[in-house]
């Protein structure tokens, strides 16, 4: 294959020469028992608009499936989801690392999967990639899988299905930089993206009417905490509720979290009582009905990642204190949570069928969290740095599953600031408890016994200290690879791929094995994408794109 | 100055901690790398007060018996008993002092503030040690002690000739290690213990402290050039060999061996490598399943892009806040500013402030 030799051209030569250098050469796929996954296209940023603030801040990718305007093809997402699935359909995020961090709506790109069919896989993310793939890259019209990704001071927009490396579009926001964003692709009233800033100021806009607008500005914004009007502190993260009907909610660098409705006015009154105990969960509500709807006060220090199980019923925060929480959202209750090993933990994501919660952190651990032990049954070791991001990979099955349910395997990836990916099976049946049990019976969460042992250990609404080394069961990764030459951010699973961001704003897409052999028509993307680096950026693609 | 002062004042406002100074120090002429550590080392709490306290049991009136320990304690003891809350203050005689005292420190060129965190405790551990053997009258022989040094490489054992004498020093700062050699042919493990004052370890680009640790403690065979020689195979043999922590120190100081000899070039280059560190850390490469919490209170900067010159500053978290110092200046910072430190990602970078030596305190539970 033409393409295969190509590639291994261009890595030999960069290994050899990058010997002694810090960044070897980087292979353009990597091995798994299941396959290759082949680097297909990367996306960035001119690399000439390297603005004020940049550094400061860590790139977050939010996948952004926007549909037809005039409901048409993408009937079987809607028959099947309806609008009220919100977040979980398309909107995959990212979260990054360091202050920040993210994860959520990934768990809506999963959570399409939830109904097995074969309609609903198709929804999240890819659903238009192959045609996309054929035309080319420049003739998008409104339809599409976009990615949204901050650098700087900008947000930037890529169409994920074109070899463009350059984006189509950015907003430039001047003094402030934007640093977590959410899309809805069922939004009701247009509006479906979601922007946060470093100011604390948050927006929310419609994705198309940014595509159609020339200029590099937002466009149509309703605008919420202006100028830090409710709290002045840096915005983390920020995510639609799943099912709630246009709410979604902004998490803060001081430890609170506000609840706005995209209906109610923007201009909201900050009328929340002062925080008696900065050590305690409250929850507060306006007093008249506007914007934030409530505040919860949720730890000391930053709410580094939110992530709402598929089914919008909890939501789990991970944060500065080292401590994730689990809420049942509706109830403003703390149901359960529990401490890293060491250091603030700075991403989280469920699993689709919403046992387990994934978090990684300052411990350099992948902590997987059982929803039904309400503790940590296992700590992937396998990074050499923090652990950035995390995510189930809802589009795999094990290859020799019989579909029996008895042994389930979860297979799910993560992302850390040693530049790799690491790629693990969850297999609850094999894990070893080295201490705790020590009488045979398979540790798996169907025991009945055990999860009222651990109830009455556990009340509801306490959290748990940080475990001891030796009483936690230690996975392996499947596979660890060096996929980028700096430290990453985030990553998505997609149909088709696997996303992975670093920090400064390079995303790279990594096609699954099957899917990357029907592509290999296409000519080495690493050579086509250097090729045409110019950094002509929106321009024409916007011009060709004004058609309606 | 003043106006940096009061500015500190107003940043704190009513939450300025009672009691507490916060004083830059005059730089004497490329006398950074010694008021880093310094600053380091005023805010490393227990050692403080133990040195307030001695000063103030060996209040000697007599200059003559001046050296390292009597001139520290005296600028520790100035800066807590300033009437203002903030300024500046020459550390001048503890500077001459050094200076006189050791010739390495004497010129004006750049120095590194490792070895002299190294020399200076060293230092205060022989006075310490001279001392409480004049104190045990003359029940033992009046040789001098032996001299600890620092760093896991060239630790001596502890000598089975002289009774240890364990100073305050010693109880803040000194771990033991462990260094188990298992021969290959007869399986005996032998173990011999050494003590450290402070850890250096070797760093890798885009790595953590934690994974540095553990690459400390990775097992490493012995082989080829380097056996080992086995007491109970009476000849050398090849070797396994891994460093645990035995008894973890009270204070943690990690060394980032930024400053590498290139062989090829014939001079020492700096690592610029990102090396991120929490704020809090556990050392789960122990002897014992200890799972000892620690949490950082300061770190040494350098600042530039070489080793032979460049600059040294400090961040120091005192009473919650994190304070910048750089000699004279102080400012408070967020205490996300600290991960502005980790180092550059990539080999060609315009970030050239780097975490150099950090420093962790042991957490009661």
């Amino acid at each position: 294959m033409m393409n295969t030799a190509g590639s291994n051209t261009m890595m030999s030569s960069a290994s050899a020469s990058g010997n002694n250098a810090q960044s070897p050469g980087l292979k353009t796929y990597f091995k798994t028992p299941e396959g290759k996954y082949k680097l297909q296209y990367e996306k960035t940023h001119p690399s000439g608009l390297l603005h004020y603030g940049h550094g400061k801040t860590v790139t977050q990718v939010t996948l952004a499936h926007l549909k037809d305007k005039p409901v048409q093809t993408q009937s079987q997402s809607s028959s099947s989801l309806g609008v009220n699935s919100g977040v979980r359909s398309a909107a995959a995020r990212f979260l990054g690392g360091g202050n920040g961090s993210r994860a959520l709506s990934f768990v809506g790109g999963n959570g399409g999967s939830k109904s097995v069919t074969g309609a609903s896989s198709r929804i999240g993310s890819l659903g238009a990639s192959s045609s996309n793939n054929v035309v080319g890259s420049s003739n998008f019209d409104g339809k599409g899988t976009y990615l949204v990704f901050n650098v700087g001071d900008a947000i930037f927009i890529s169409d994920l299905n074109s070899q463009d490396k350059d984006p189509i579009k950015s907003i430039h926001f001047g003094n402030s930089n934007p640093v977590c964003h959410a899309f809805d692709p069922d939004a009701k009233d247009g509006h479906d993206l979601l922007i946060g800033l470093n100011t604390g100021d948050v927006y929310s806009v419609a994705l198309r009417q940014q595509l159609q607008e020339v200029g590099k500005k937002l466009v149509g914004a309703q605008h919420y905490n202006k100028d830090g009007s409710i709290n002045t502190s840096r915005c983390t993260c920020i995510t639609w509720v799943p099912n709630g009907d246009g709410t979604f909610i902004v998490g803060h660098a001081d430890g609170n979290m506000y609840v706005y409705e995209k209906s109610k006015d923007g201009s909201g009154d900050p009328s929340f009582p002062v925080i008696k105990d900065q050590t305690q969960f409250s929850v507060a509500h306006a007093r008249y009905s506007k914007n934030p709807v409530a505040r919860w006060h949720i730890c000391q220090g930053s709410i580094n990642s939110v992530a709402f199980s598929t089914d919008g019923v909890f939501m789990a925060t991970v944060g500065r204190d080292g401590y994730l929480r689990v809420f049942d959202y509706k109830n403003e209750q703390l149901i359960c949570g529990g401490k890293s090993y060491y250091g603030a933990l700075l991403c989280c994501a469920w699993s689709m069928d919403g046992k387990y919660i994934l978090t990684g952190g300052e411990d350099d651990l992948v902590q997987v969290w059982s929803m039904e032990d309400r503790k940590v049954v296992a700590w992937g070791e396998g990074h050499n740095s923090w652990v950035s991001g995390v995510a189930f990979d809802s589009y795999w099955s094990a290859p020799n599953s019989d579909g029996t349910g008895e042994n389930v395997v979860y297979r799910f990836g993560s992302v850390g600031q040693d530049t790799r990916l690491l790629l693990w099976d969850l297999e609850m049946g094999e894990l070893v408890v080295p201490v705790r049990r020590p009488s045979g019976g398979s540790p798996t969460f169907s025991t009945g016994s055990q999860s009222s042992h651990w109830d009455s250990a556990c009340p509801v609404g306490t959290l748990r200290p940080a475990p001891s080394m030796r009483d936690v069961p230690k996975l392996s990764p499947l596979v660890a690879h060096r996929i980028h030459t700096e430290p990453l951010s985030g990553l998505i699973f997609t149909q088709e791929s696997i996303l992975t961001v670093s920090r400064e704003g390079h995303i790279k897409i990594w096609m699954r094995p099957g899917f990357a052999e029907s592509q290999s028509s296409n000519s080495d993307p690493l050579l086509s994408t250097s090729l045409k680096e110019k950094p002509s950026i929106s321009g024409k693609v916007i011009g060709s794109s004004c058609k309606q | 100055m003043g106006a940096a002062g009061s500015k500190l004042e107003k940043a704190l406002g009513d939450q300025f901690p009672e009691g507490e100074r916060y004083f830059g120090l005059e730089n004497f002429g490329n006398t950074c790398y010694c008021n880093s550590v310094l600053q380091a080392l005023y805010f490393c709490v227990p050692f403080r007060e133990q040195l307030l306290e001695y000063y103030s049991n060996n209040k000697s009136p007599a200059d003559a018996d001046e050296n390292l320990l009597t001139c520290l304690a005296d600028l520790f003891t100035q800066i807590s008993s300033q009437k203002r809350k903030t300024g500046v203050i020459a550390p001048k005689r503890f500077v001459q002092r050094l200076r006189k005292q050791n010739e390495i420190f004497r010129s004006f060129m750049h120095q590194d503030a490792h070895e002299f965190l190294n020399y200076l405790l060293n230092e205060l551990v022989d006075i310490l040690e001279k001392e409480a053997r004049a104190s045990k009258s003359d029940q033992e022989s009046s040789s001098p002690s032996e001299k600890i040094s620092n760093g896991p490489n060239n630790m001596s054992a502890n000598g089975p000739q002289k009774e240890p004498i364990v100073t305050w020093v010693h109880k803040n700062f000194q771990g033991i290690l462990t260094n188990e050699t298992r021969c290959l042919r007869c399986e005996t493990v032998t173990a011999r213990d050494e003590t450290f004052l402070d850890l250096s370890l070797d760093i890798e680009q885009n790595s953590s402290i934690t994974s540095c640790l553990k690459n400390f403690s990775s097992t490493e065979t012995l082989n080829a050039e380097d056996k080992f020689f086995c007491d109970k195979c009476c000849s050398l043999q090849e070797a396994q060999k891994r460093m645990k922590i035995k008894k973890p120190p009270h204070i943690l100081v990690i060394h980032l061996k930024r400053f590498k000899f290139i062989e090829q070039l014939g001079r020492y280059k700096k690592l610029s490598y990102r090396v991120v560190f929490p704020l809090e850390l556990r050392l789960s490469n122990t002897v014992e399943d200890a799972d000892t919490e620690y949490s950082l209170f300061a770190v040494v900067v350098h600042v530039g892009s070489g080793p032979n010159h460049g600059h040294y500053v400090s961040l120091v978290k005192s009473h919650n806040h994190w304070l910048f110092f750089d000699d004279e200046n102080v400012e408070m910072i967020e205490e996300s500013a600290v991960q502005t430190f980790f180092g550059a990602a990539q080999e060609y970078s315009s970030n050239t402030d780097h975490g150099y030596i950090l420093f962790y305190e042991r957490l009661v539970c």
